[in-house]
């Protein structure tokens, strides 16, 4: 029986076919104005349409029609991406994994679990977790985003520090090709597969390669014992030379989180607020796990670290609900800034730690010089700076004004030999600011890896390599579509 | 090829490069006609072009460790010796990060690291030979992988040439980073087919303040004892950072037991790991014998020779009449007990030595045969067959090259190989560089 849809597209028809119904297809305008942009919502585009594939043969079914039709195509876990991979620039066709939800399967003796793709970080975790066990990667965003997302940006988190960023847990994948071809990739967990290692170049390629149908992760035991310290500093070039102590003194925490005034301001002021006093400069918020028996002597040490740097005040949490306190304070600083400002900016540059203090103060100036506040959240232990810069969108100009201010902190990265993002991706935000790390050749050698896998360029097409003519376009068209989205607030208000 | 000829071509060329006629010819293969020792990147970048545009072919290769490891030829037309390539590049101590040029040995690396107590966390076979660019390249890890991880997880940041002459950096000095693709991953353990590595960036990791070994030997037939055991410590708290599995063959050779034991590390501040041998003892299964190696000398000895147990390239096998050849075999971690438990059975049933150690926590094996040429060849097809019912692969990390020529060194090709061919022929579209030298004839 044909389906029933309020559209005369062949190809909307045809794919609402393959997906089984018009329950797993948007097609209307108002449906798809929420998938206009993820997590970087200063560019926004419409699709063409979003399907809700529920299995893998599903997921390569559609990617064959769109491919011998010549339709562009994306994949979308969550849409809390912060560089704009899953936005349509091309009036993709959207394929959202998030009803292939399931946890397949868990081998705890192999220490391992396979997933699908629109599972959510943090249900893994907590489905294992009674038993002991859990998924290291931890985004702040990890309450919502999906494991095929964090694969396709290789996402870190704040405690990657010790235990690895998202590729370092990946043990297999199944990849839907872009031709639709179904591919496993060391499916048994198995390391070191003979041949090239597809699933690293994989992990981390923003959804151009390939489409992530499932995925074999690496699962830890839970560390014996954990202690959190947190420590207050009047002057941010005293905790930056803290950080470095502590790593220079043999010791590897687990965390190692840093945020400045701006950044206290603004978490104290949203829903998670811990007490912080609002006039200090720096705080960093460390934390050790391990076998009970060692914790003592390293707390102890960076106790000792923080005292030699001037801390102002430094103390440790004393029960898991202060640690959870704390924490929650921190993972909600980027929202926390919707607080003290209408809007702002995410940038991801990385430094060599040892350069914290010298580019603190590059971003310092930067902000004076745009002037506009820029607060720091970042993963100081591994030089992972986070410069929200903070705007309004409805003030005219600003928003190219924060986006110049995104790119300078980026150049102050490059520039001490750092690099332009440390786990949200390229995306089509700093797609120019490629050129800051890498020279023609350099880009060249990785858009030649995407035409072995994406040859038609079909797939997520525009995004991570900047390419003369287009990266010049998509920087107009952002100014242009935050006039636009001026004017809505406008009409609405 | 008339050889005289061409080593005074190659003069012509590259009047300032270092080079030779080849020698001896071992039984190893992936020899070449002339043998080259650039001392700068201007001369690998001479010498790649010069390769590229007249045809030629090249192997490329560190010290020559790992000259048994894969390969169809006795010889190419040139031998690029990275032998001379050697010394520290920047050493980031405050950040944790070293390069290093691809030529220096492991060993000098370790020693120059130790001054300032840190290390590259990688334990790769025979580190007085192995050249770092070697063991990225070959993708070498040892028993500590369970708490260091492998190559993927220690490199940041890799310079490569690319055989038409193109400089190429990947990833960088910093140790988190997405920008672009992650080609590191690619090149690391692409053996020398992508191009010449000429700097390797490393992350590295403070030594650790304190480090023990505890040995436990179990008696014959208690294959569900040490399962067990084993399961209980993976499930436990203990953070070991090598829980590896020793045959008896081997067993006899480190620690004079002949019996099945398992060789538990823990690197830490003192008191954890004072603690977690405590609890291994607490734990000390019934009928088994249990030691401890604390000093620093019977730690590096111990490590040491489990670390040159394996053939290699650099001594050659030429004197021996034995065959000789090593084994890197991948399956699920626990199943790493049936792979140790039956090449120990292979070589009670053949007439050869097989010592092997395999990690339980990460599931890389290493078997290391030696024996008449028919035994050992029987014995890796056996070992095959075992594997293939675990789902797991065997990698042939060293046999001389007449073995190679008859059995397939890196096993099955996976249905994906096209991508693969479709990388080499994007960088490599003459076949330059270690023809033949890789998965499916890559
Ligand atoms: C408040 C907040 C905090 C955050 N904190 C962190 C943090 O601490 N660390 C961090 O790393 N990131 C963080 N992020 C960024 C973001 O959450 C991560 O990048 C996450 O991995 C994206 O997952 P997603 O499911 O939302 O993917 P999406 O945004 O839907 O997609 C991201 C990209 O992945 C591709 N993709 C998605 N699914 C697949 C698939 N199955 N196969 C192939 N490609 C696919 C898309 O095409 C797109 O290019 C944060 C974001 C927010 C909003």
């Amino acid at each position: 029986m044909p389906l029933k849809l309020k559209t005369k597209d062949k190809h909307i028809k045809k794919l609402a076919e393959i997906v089984n119904g018009p329950k797993s297809i948007l097609y209307l305008k108002e449906d798809l104005l929420a998938y206009d942009c993820d997590g970087f919502t200063i560019h926004r585009h419409m699709p063409k349409a979003v399907v809700f594939p529920k299995n893998t043969e599903e997921v390569a079914a559609i990617v064959k029609y769109c491919a011998s039709h010549n339709l562009p195509f994306l994949a979308r876990g969550a849409g809390t991406g912060l560089s704009g991979g899953a936005i349509p620039i091309n009036e993709e066709v959207i394929i959202s994994l998030v009803r292939m939800k399931r946890l397949v399967h868990v081998d705890l003796e192999n220490r391992r679990a396979v997933v699908e793709p629109g599972f959510v970080n943090l249900k893994l975790t907590n489905s294992i977790s009674e038993k002991g066990y859990y998924y290291a990667p931890d985004p702040s965003s990890q309450y919502c985003c999906t494991i095929g997302g964090n694969v396709a940006e290789n996402a870190g988190g704040a405690h990657c520090l010790k235990y690895g960023v998202t590729t370092n847990h990946i043990l297999g994948l199944e990849v839907v090709l872009p031709n639709g071809e179904i591919i496993e990739i060391s499916s048994d967990g198995i390391p070191d597969a003979p041949g090239y290692d597809l699933l690293g170049l994989l992990t981390g390629s923003e959804g151009t390669l390939g489409i992530v149908t499932k995925i074999t992760v690496r699962i830890l035991k839970n560390p014996e014992a954990k202690q959190t310290v947190l420590a207050y500093f009047d002057k941010v070039s005293d905790g930056s030379y803290a950080v470095s102590d502590i790593i220079s003194a043999g010791i590897v925490p687990a965390a190692l989180e840093m945020m400045d005034k701006i950044a206290i301001e603004g978490v104290e002021a949203a829903s998670f607020p811990v007490g912080h006093p609002k006039d200090i400069a720096a705080l960093l918020l460390i934390e050790v796990d391990g076998i009970e028996a060692g914790i003592d002597e390293q707390i102890k040490e960076i106790l000792e670290v923080c005292k030699k740097r001037n801390v102002r005040e430094v103390k440790v949490a004393q029960n898991e609900q202060e640690r959870a306190r704390w924490w929650a304070n921190r993972k909600t600083g980027f929202g926390a800034m919707g607080a003290i400002s209408p809007d702002y900016l995410v940038q991801d540059g990385v430094i060599p730690r040892s350069k914290l203090p010298e580019v603190l103060e590059r971003i310092n100036q930067v902000s004076e010089e745009v002037g506009l506040r820029i607060a720091n959240i970042f993963h100081a232990g591994d030089g992972n700076l986070h410069p929200l810069v903070l705007f309004d969108s409805r003030k005219p100009g600003e928003t190219e004004k924060a986006l110049k201010a995104g790119t300078a902190c980026l150049k102050a990265c490059a520039d001490v030999g750092g690099s332009i993002t440390g786990e949200h991706g390229v995306g089509i935000e700093k797609m120019e600011e490629m050129r800051f790390v890498f020279n023609e050749e350099e880009i060249q050698a990785q858009t030649a890896i995407r035409e072995v896998f994406n040859p038609k360029n079909l797939l997520n097409a525009g995004k991570i390599f900047p390419s003369p003519g287009r990266c010049v376009e998509i920087k107009k068209e952002m100014k242009a579509t935050s006039v636009k989205s001026e004017e809505k607030l406008l009409e609405f208000s | 090829m008339v050889v005289k000829e061409f080593i005074s071509e190659l003069r012509t060329a590259f009047p300032d490069v270092e080079m030779e006629q080849a020698q001896t010819n071992c039984d190893l293969g992936n020899n070449g006609y002339v043998h080259v020792y650039p001392k700068s990147e201007d001369e690998i970048v001479t010498i790649l072009q010069y390769a590229n545009e007249h045809g030629k072919k090249i192997v490329v290769q560190g010290n020559g460790s790992k000259k048994g490891f894969g390969g169809e030829k006795e010889t190419a037309d040139i031998l690029l010796s990275l032998s001379k390539y050697k010394g520290i590049v920047e050493h980031g101590a405050g950040d944790m990060t070293v390069t290093v040029k691809s030529g220096t040995s492991f060993q000098e690396l370790q020693e120059f690291l130790s001054e300032y107590k840190q290390q590259v966390s990688l334990d790769p076979s025979w580190p007085k030979y192995a050249s770092i660019g070697g063991v990225i390249a070959s993708n070498d890890s040892g028993p500590k992988r369970l708490g260091y991880g492998s190559a993927r997880d220690a490199v940041i940041g890799l310079r490569i040439i690319y055989p038409d002459g193109t400089i190429i950096r990947s990833g960088g000095k910093v140790v988190k980073n997405v920008a672009g693709y992650d080609m590191n991953k690619m090149y690391i353990g692409s053996m020398g087919t992508l191009g010449v590595f000429t700097e390797v960036t490393l992350k590295l990791r403070p030594l650790p303040k304190k480090e023990s070994v505890v040995l436990i030997s179990f008696p014959e037939g208690s294959f569900e004892d040490i399962h067990a055991f084993a399961v209980k410590i993976l499930d436990s708290m203990m953070e070991p950072v090598s829980l590896e599995f020793l045959n008896p063959s081997l067993a006899q050779k480190l620690i004079g037991k002949k019996q099945f034991t398992l060789a538990i590390s823990f690197e830490d501040v003192e008191s954890s790991v004072d603690y977690q041998v405590k609890m291994i003892q607490d734990m000390k299964p019934d009928q088994t014998t249990l030691s401890i190696l604390l000093d620093n000398e019977e730690l590096q000895s111990f490590w040491n020779q489990l670390y040159s147990i394996s053939p290699n390239g650099v001594e050659g096998n030429l004197e021996t009449k034995e065959t000789e050849a090593c084994l890197k075999v991948g399956v699920k971690n626990l199943s790493v007990l049936n792979v140790i438990r039956d090449g120990q059975m292979l070589q009670d049933s053949h007439n050869l030595v097989v010592t092997a150690h395999g990690g339980l926590g990460h599931g890389i094996c290493q078997l290391n045969l030696k024996g008449a040429r028919e035994d050992v060849a029987s014995v890796i097809t056996n070992l095959c067959q075992i594997v293939g019912r675990l789902k797991g692969y065997v990698i042939i990390k060293h046999a001389p090259l007449s073995l190679r020529q008859e059995i397939n060194v890196w096993g099955d090709k996976p249905t994906y190989l096209f991508l693969m061919e479709g990388i080499k022929s994007k960088i490599d579209p003459n076949h330059v560089l270690n023809e033949k030298r890789f998965l499916g004839g890559i």
